[in-house]
């Protein structure tokens, strides 16, 4: 017990032994994995906002079928566009239906209006330009073509159908490609995060051989050999973990700014996310550095 | 730890105290023994052809030869820092090559090595780099200080127990390496070309040390191509030439000494 308690001590003690000693190379070992952490972390947030965008884009999906003016019925409802709106909604695949008036629409369109600020030029109208229409939400986004198919028979009612699922389908293909593509990339820099860091701490443990020669020849035992090394390794991706913590928190109100811009929409809950990040880039410095100084030291032990 | 070291009072060290000048038989039970033993590295080159060798208990062995000999690969083998090819290599009872390596690092705690070239830790001063071999190895705090304080009493650097080596004389960095050959307590110490750095009055300060510390009965085998050494000492002398040995006896360094 009390030899388990002094090795651990010995080991961390000459841990930052060995940070100190090598202040150079553990600034360079830190700055590294400060910038693969925070190229890592700019990954996740980017893929965190893709996917939030595509879920909500998905979640709005409905089909839209504009109905024909009916001369004098203007504004209610008509007796075939209800029968429509039944049969319609009688589909398994359809989770609901609802109607809009041409009056509806047009209200919508002067709400649109005024939130982007621009003039309101619709009471010039000497009348409602906007169709009725029934929006269609599915329960599966991707079953959409009977119910076209269905609206678009009924002909004598319906005007005209706008695929909003066609376009999204489209951005799910595009946002598909972005979420591999990121994936793939995300792997990539993980790896050349370990080449780098075990490259800097192989530099670290070259600089100290002569001491782990007298280590060897004095008979301490492989842990004791390793152990120093390891902590000091999880001391690198420590700081630079908590280095790039700092940075992202420092940019985190540009970057939040940028993110609502870009998607429009806050990815999921920011909390989570926050979370998520955190654990990511802590975990990458500690896991990275340990992995780095492990695989650095071994080909000094195995004798 | 039983064995017998030079840090308990004299007269319990040895029980016989005439083994220094014993000579070649190492009457004594054999602290080291090599029995057939070859090598042959593993980029082909031969170093050792049926060598028998067998270090008594508190025995004082000159080996000589010329460079390639295998002096090193003798050394190397004695440490486990390699396994003969053939033979064996028996230390304490204990045939090297049946030993676990994690069981390595215990049993290099048993045997003292100096090396030409000190090998010595820059940074740390002479009190750190004997104590080093303690902490590297698990020793309790308590334990170091007075052990170090020991060791750098018996090869005479207390005054200088605060210096770093660049600072010392060759003579004086010899004497800190074999402080931190003594501190484990061995019974045996391994010196490769001790004085090989060294102007000829200084390697003469170092070889009294060494047999002052074979006197308390610790067990030396020194490499060495220093004739003068050799020669005057009139120790038991293993020549090596071309892996063989070729000479075990007591006397000069070469066979007309």
């Amino acid at each position: 017990m009390f030899g388990f308690l002094r090795f651990v001590t010995f080991s961390v003690t000459r841990g930052l032994q060995g940070l100190r000693r090598n202040g150079l190379m553990t600034l360079a070992a830190i700055s590294t994995m400060l910038l693969m952490l925070l190229l890592l972390a700019g990954f996740w947030l980017v893929q965190a906002g893709l996917a939030a965008g595509v879920q909500y884009v998905e979640q709005k999906v409905e089909i839209v079928a504009d109905l024909h003016d009916v001369a004098g019925a203007e504004g209610s409802l008509t007796v075939q566009a209800v029968a429509l709106a039944a049969d319609v909604a009688a589909l398994p695949s359809v989770r609901s239906v609802a109607y809009v008036s041409k009056e509806e629409a047009l209200a919508r369109f002067r709400e649109r209006l005024r939130q982007r600020g621009q003039v309101d030029l619709t009471g010039f109208l000497d009348r409602n330009p906007l169709p009725a229409s029934l929006e269609v939400k599915l329960v599966d986004p991707r079953e959409y073509q009977p119910i076209v198919q269905l609206l678009q028979d009924r002909s004598r009612v319906v005007d005209d159908v706008v695929e909003v699922q066609k376009l999204v389908q489209q951005l799910t293909t595009v946002t598909g490609v972005l979420r591999t593509g990121g994936f793939v990339l995300l792997v990539l820099v993980g790896f050349v995060v370990l080449f780098i860091i075990v490259n800097t701490i192989r530099l670290a443990v070259v600089a100290r051989r002569e001491e782990i020669e007298v280590m060897r020849l004095v008979g301490a035992s492989d842990a004791f050999i390793r152990w120093p090394f390891i902590f000091e390794g999880a001391f690198v991706g420590l700081l630079g973990a908590a280095a790039a913590l700092a940075v992202l928190a420092v940019a985190s109100g540009p970057v939040t700014d940028f993110m609502y811009g870009f998607f429009r929409i806050l990815p999921l809950e920011f909390g989570s996310l926050q979370r998520d990040v955190v654990l990511l880039v802590v975990g990458t410095g500690l896991g990275v550095g340990v992995l780095g100084s492990w695989l650095s030291v071994r080909s000094y032990l195995t004798r | 730890m039983t064995t017998p070291t030079l840090l308990r009072p004299a007269a319990a060290l040895d029980p016989s105290p005439d083994h220094a000048a014993a000579g070649t038989s190492g009457a004594a039970r054999p602290v080291v023994e090599l029995r057939g033993v070859g090598k042959v590295y593993p980029n082909g080159k031969s170093a050792l052809h049926d060598v028998d060798l067998s270090l008594g208990e508190g025995e004082f062995v000159f080996l000589v030869g010329p460079s390639g000999a295998g002096k090193s690969t003798v050394l190397k083998l004695l440490i486990r820092d390699e396994l003969p090819t053939s033979g064996e290599v028996i230390l304490d009872g204990r045939d090297l090559a049946r030993v676990p390596r994690r069981k390595v690092p215990e049993l290099r705690r048993k045997i003292g090595i100096v090396f030409q070239d000190f090998k010595l830790l820059p940074a740390r001063s002479v009190r750190e780099n004997v104590a080093f071999a303690l902490e590297v190895t698990g020793t309790p705090r308590g334990r170091i200080r007075p052990a170090v304080d020991r060791a750098l009493a018996v090869v005479g650097l207390g005054a200088q127990a605060d210096q770093l080596p660049p600072t010392l004389s060759g003579g004086e960095q010899q004497r800190t390496a074999i402080a931190r050959a003594l501190v484990h307590e061995p019974r045996l110490i391994i010196a490769d070309e001790p004085t090989g750095n060294l102007d000829p009055l200084i390697s003469w300060e170092i070889i009294q040390l060494l047999l002052r510390i074979n006197e308390l009965g610790v067990t030396i085998l020194m490499a060495t191509h220093n004739a003068g050494v050799v020669t005057a000492l009139r120790r038991r002398v293993v020549a090596l030439e071309e892996g063989r040995v070729v000479r075990d006896e007591v006397g000069g360094y070469h066979r007309d000494d």
